[in-house]
C-alpha cells in the first residue's frame, strides 16, 4: 500500500520498528548505520548460531534495506542529502540535539526539502524541562507510570522482562507519521512529527494516568491484577500447568460471564444448580439493596479457582470457548512457539539470510486484503551492515568508482 | 447534510466506528483528534466495559463518569443501535456506505451472521476499509476465544514475562494488548486511506491484537524459534545493565511507599554512581552482578534517605538513566507532560470539564485539540439520523418505536 513512498531510517534500537511498520505495509526502507554499524547491533539476545548477530536488531530490521554512511563526515552527509531528494520520510531517535550537532535537525532541513516527514522519537520529547533526561526502557515506564501500577503489593513494581517502553513509541512514530502524511496531501508541505516514548508509555495504563486529574483513586499493584479502594483483585490463577488469566465479576460489564462460569460449575457438579437462579448481572444492584447475599460471590469464586486448578492451561481454553468464559491461559514462548492457532494462520515465516541462514521469524502484525489480495510481511532479510551501498549510492549516479573511493575514505 | 465538519488532514473522512472498550476506539479517537468525523456506535443494551471501568470522575462509578471511556472516545458522535433488530440493520448499512472507514471488533463471525461483514459491506461499496480487530483473528481454531486485553496479554506472552521468577506473573497493568495494538491498526488504516485515494481500491484489515502486540516480544520470540532459550520472566533484571532495578525512597507526607527506577547503562556510568555509594568504581558489569547483594544493599540505603525526585534528578545530572516512579499525581504535575500540553481540559455538559490526554505525538503543523468530550449515551442520535442519513422525524420515530435504538 506504500510502495510509493520511501523513508530514510536513521534510528537506533530505540525507534528500529517505526521503520519496519511502514515497511511491512510497503514502503522502501532503507537503514542508515555508521560505519562500524548501529548500537542496535549490540543488544540482546543474540543467535544461538551466530552469536555476533543481534537477534534485536535483526528483528527490527526485516523489510529494510541497509547502508552505511559516516554523518559526522562532509561528504557522508552529502550523500544523505542527496538521498533524502527521493525520501518522503526520515525517522531519526538519537539523543535530542545530535540531529542538530550535525546540522541535520528538522530546522535546517526543511526549507532544502519542503515536502518531508521528519518524524523523532526520543524518551521525553524534543524540547521542554526533561527533553535532556538519559532515558531506559525501566526509567520511560516509570516516567509514563505504568511501572508504578504493575507488580505484587508487598515487592518493588516490576517491569515486562522484554523491553517495551520503545517498541510503543515506535508504534506512535509510524502512526504520526502517516497522520502526516495525509497532512502533506491537504497541504503539500512535509512537518516534524515529535515522539516522546514517556507520553507512549502512559497508553500503558488504561487511562489511569488522568486518575489524579479526575477526582479518582491510583490503582494500586496486586498480583497482575489491581487493588482500587481497598478491593484486591488477583489477575491469574493457578491451574495444573501454569497460570490462567481469569476475571470474574458481577455487574453489567462481565456478570454475564460469570453466569457462564456458573453453569460450567453446576455441569461438571461442582457447584449446586440452584447458583443457576443467581443472575450475577444484577447481583451487585441486589445485594446492595439487601436481596442478595454479599458472601455468595466470593463462594463461587472460591469454586471457580478450586475447579480450574486441576485442569490445564489447554483443557480451560477449551472450556473457555465452549462456554464462553471470561479467562485465557498465560501463554509462555514455548506455548507460543507451537500455538496452533499461530500455526493456522500462518504467523510464523521463515526468511533466508544473506548468509544462507533460513531464520524464522513472527508474521504479520496484520493480516491485510488489498482489493481482496492477501499482503505479506515483507520477506527482505535483514540488512548485513552496508549490504545495499552499491545499489542505492549508484542510484545517486555514483559510479562504482566513486563508490569504492568513498569507502576507502572512510565516508561510507 | 452532514455533520460539522472536522478541521486537519483527516477533515472529510467519515468513520464508522463499532469496536468497544480500547484497542478498537483507540484507534478512532486518533482519527477524530486530527479531523476525521467518527460516529461510535454503541448496543443499547450491552454497557461497553470502557464506561464501567474507571478512573470516574470524583471516584463516583457510573456509565457518563468513566474518564476511560472518555480518553479514548473524545471527539466522536454517539449513536445507539442494536445491531440484532433488523431496522438497526438497515441503518448500519447506509452508514456503512456514508463511511470511508469501518471499525468493529465483534467476536469472529457475529457480524457475518446478520450479513454486516466485510464480505457483504464490500458488494454495498467495493472501496470500503474495514478494521476487523479480535483477540486472535478471524480465523483459526481459537477465532471464538473472546475477552478483553487482560486475556490477551495471557495468550499474546506478555503477562507470563512480566513479574518475578520465583512467582506467578505479578504483571502488566491491564489488558495489555489494548496498548499496542492500536498504534498497528491506525498506521494500517492510513495507509489503506492512502492506498484507496491513489487506486480505489477497499482494504480489509484483520487483525488480532495478540499477533500485533507480539512485535514487542519479537526478539524472545525470534531467539526461541531458532535454537535459542525460551525468555523467562526475570524481575527488573537487564542482561547488559546493572545495576538495574527499582528502589525504594524517602516516603512523602500523605503516602505509603516512594520509589525511583534506576538504569546504568555502562562502566562509565557505574563509576560516576560507586562514588556517591562508596563502591569499587572499576567494577565491570559481571563483577558488579556477582556483588549484587552488597550494591543493591548499599544503593537502596543511599536511595532511602534522599525524595524519589532528588535521587532523579541527581542522577540525571550524572548522566545516568532514572526517573521516579510517578504516581497519576506526579504526572499532572509533571513539568515535562505539562510543556507537551498532554492533558487536555474539556468541557462537559454533565461535569462541568472533563480531562483528557492529548494525542501521542506532536505534529509541528498540525496542532489539535479534541473537538469535543466523548459522546453520552446515544446523545447524537437524532442529529445522525437526520443530517447523516436524511430520516425524517417521523422515520426516526418509527425506528426509535421499532427498539432498534434502545
Amino acid at each position: 500500500m506504500l510502495s510509493p513512498y520511501r523513508v530514510i531510517d536513521l534510528t537506533d534500537e530505540r525507534g528500529v520498528l517505526a521503520g519496519q511498520m511502514l515497511a511491512d505495509l510497503g514502503a522502501d526502507v532503507i537503514q542508515v548505520e555508521p560505519l562500524a554499524g548501529s548500537t542496535g547491533r549490540s543488544i540482546a539476545p543474540f543467535f544461538a548460531d551466530r552469536p555476533d548477530q543481534s537477534i534485536y536488531w535483526a528483528a527490527y530490521t526485516r523489510g529494510k534495506s541497509g547502508i552505511t554512511c559516516d554523518l559526522s563526515d562532509p561528504r557522508g552527509r552529502d550523500l544523505l542529502l542527496r538521498l533524502l531528494e527521493s525520501a518522503d520520510f526520515l525517522i531519526e531517535s538519537s539523543d535530542v540535539g545530535v540531529m542538530a550537532e550535525l546540522g541535520l535537525d528538522y530546522e535546517t532541513l526543511r526549507d532544502r526539502f519542503p515536502r518531508l516527514i521528519y518524524t523523532s522519537i526520543s524518551a521525553f520529547g524534543q524540547t521542554g524541562p526533561k527533553a535532556h533526561y538519559v532515558g531506559s526502557d525501566l526509567a520511560i515506564w516509570a516516567a509514563g507510570t505504568p511501572l508504578l501500577m504493575s507488580g505484587d503489593d508487598d515487592r518493588a513494581p516490576v517491569r515486562i522482562s522484554q523491553p517495551q517502553a520503545w517498541g510503543h513509541a515506535s508504534g506512535d512514530a509510524a502512526g504520526g507519521s502517516m497522520l502526516a502524511l495525509h497532512a502533506r496531501h491537504q497541504t503539500g508541505r512535509g512537518q516534524h512529527v515529535d515522539v516522546s516514548a514517556q507520553v507512549s508509555a502512559a497508553q500503558a495504563t488504561l487511562a489511569q494516568v488522568l486518575a489524579y486529574q479526575l477526582g479518582a483513586a491510583d490503582p494500586e499493584r496486586y498480583g497482575g491484577g489491581v487493588k482500587i479502594r481497598g478491593q484486591a483483585i488477583r489477575g491469574t490463577a493457578d491451574v495444573a500447568d501454569g497460570y490462567i488469566v481469569l476475571l470474574m465479576g458481577p455487574g453489567p460489564a462481565v456478570g454475564h460471564f460469570a453466569n457462564h462460569a456458573v453453569k460450567w460449575l453446576v455441569d461438571i457438579g461442582a457447584a449446586e444448580p440452584e447458583l443457576l437462579d443467581e443472575d450475577l448481572v444484577t447481583y451487585a444492584d441486589r445485594v446492595a439493596a439487601g436481596k442478595a447475599d454479599p458472601a455468595l460471590f466470593p463462594r463461587i469464586q472460591d469454586i471457580m479457582r478450586a475447579a480450574v486448578a486441576t485442569r490445564t492451561k489447554q483443557e480451560m481454553l477449551d472450556i473457555s470457548i465452549e462456554y464462553d468464559l471470561l479467562l485465557a491461559p498465560v501463554l509462555d514462548i514455548v506455548d507460543l512457539g507451537d500455538s496452533p492457532q499461530l500455526d493456522h494462520r500462518g504467523f510464523w515465516q521463515e526468511i533466508e539470510h544473506a548468509d544462507g541462514r533460513r531464520v524464522t521469524y513472527p508474521g504479520p502484525p496484520l493480516n491485510i486484503l488489498v482489493d481482496g489480495q492477501q499482503q505479506g510481511i515483507c520477506r527482505r532479510p535483514p540488512p548485513e551492515l552496508g549490504q545495499h551501498n552499491d545499489e542505492i549510492y549508484g542510484e545517486l549516479g555514483l559510479s562504482p568508482a566513486e563508490i569504492d573511493r568513498l569507502r576507502s575514505e572512510g565516508a561510507i | 447534510m452532514t455533520l460539522p465538519q472536522g478541521t486537519g488532514p483527516l477533515a472529510g473522512v467519515n468513520v464508522l466506528d463499532l469496536s468497544w472498550i480500547v484497542a478498537g476506539p483507540t484507534v478512532g479517537r486518533a482519527m477524530a483528534d486530527y479531523g476525521a468525523t467518527v460516529i461510535r456506535v454503541e448496543s443499547p443494551t450491552r454497557i461497553d466495559t470502557a464506561r464501567v471501568v474507571g478512573p470516574f470522575h470524583a471516584d463516583e462509578p457510573g456509565v457518563e463518569n468513566s474518564g476511560l471511556y472518555g480518553n479514548v472516545n473524545a471527539g466522536k458522535w454517539g449513536l445507539t443501535l442494536d445491531l440484532r433488530v433488523p431496522e438497526a440493520q438497515s441503518i448500519f448499512r447506509r452508514l456503512a456506505v456514508w463511511a470511508d472507514i469501518v471499525c468493529e471488533s465483534f467476536t469472529a463471525g457475529v457480524l457475518a451472521r446478520w450479513q454486516l461483514d466485510y464480505a457483504h459491506l464490500r458488494e454495498l461499496k467495493p472501496e470500503l476499509i474495514m478494521l476487523s480487530s479480535t483477540l486472535l483473528g478471524q480465523n483459526g481454531p481459537y477465532n471464538q476465544v473472546s475477552g478483553f486485553g487482560s486475556q490477551g496479554a495471557g495468550m499474546a506472552g506478555i503477562q507470563d514475562l512480566a513479574g518475578w521468577p520465583d512467582r506467578a506473573p505479578a504483571g502488566p497493568f491491564g489488558p495489555y494488548t489494548d496498548y499496542p495494538a492500536p498504534r498497528f491498526a491506525l498506521t494500517a488504516l492510513l495507509a489503506a486511506l492512502d492506498h484507496r485515494n491513489r487506486t480505489g481500491e477497499g482494504v480489509f484489515i484483520d487483525q488480532a491484537q495478540a499477533e500485533s502486540s507480539m512485535q514487542l516480544l519479537a526478539p524472545a520470540l525470534i531467539d526461541y524459534k531458532n535454537g535459542g532459550p525460551a525468555l523467562q520472566r526475570r524481575g527488573n533484571d537487564d542482561p547488559q545493565m546493572y545495576p538495574h532495578g527499582v528502589f525504594p525512597c524517602l516516603v512523602p507526607e500523605g503516602r505509603e511507599e516512594s520509589w525511583v527506577a534506576i538504569a546504568v547503562a555502562s562502566d562509565e556510568q557505574w563509576t560516576r554512581l560507586a562514588e556517591w555509594l562508596d563502591a569499587d568504581a572499576s567494577l565491570s558489569l559481571d563483577q558488579r552482578r556477582q556483588q549484587q547483594p552488597e550494591i543493591e544493599a548499599a544503593l537502596s540505603h543511599w536511595t532511602s534517605s534522599r525524595s524519589a525526585a532528588e535521587v532523579e534528578e541527581t542522577l540525571q545530572a550524572a548522566g545516568i538513566a532514572s526517573h521516579r516512579l510517578a504516581t497519576t499525581e506526579d504526572a499532572a504535575n509533571d513539568p515535562q507532560l505539562a510543556h507537551r500540553n498532554h492533558f487536555r481540559r474539556l468541557p462537559h455538559s454533565l461535569h462541568g470539564e472533563t480531562v483528557v490526554e492529548g494525542p501521542r505525538y506532536i505534529l509541528s503543523e498540525t496542532p489539535i485539540d479534541p473537538a469535543r468530550p466523548a459522546p453520552q449515551y446515544g446523545e447524537h442520535n437524532e442529529l445522525i439520523l437526520r443530517d447523516v442519513l436524511g430520516l425524517s422525524d417521523s422515520e426516526i420515530g418509527e425506528l426509535a418505536a421499532s427498539g432498534a435504538l434502545s
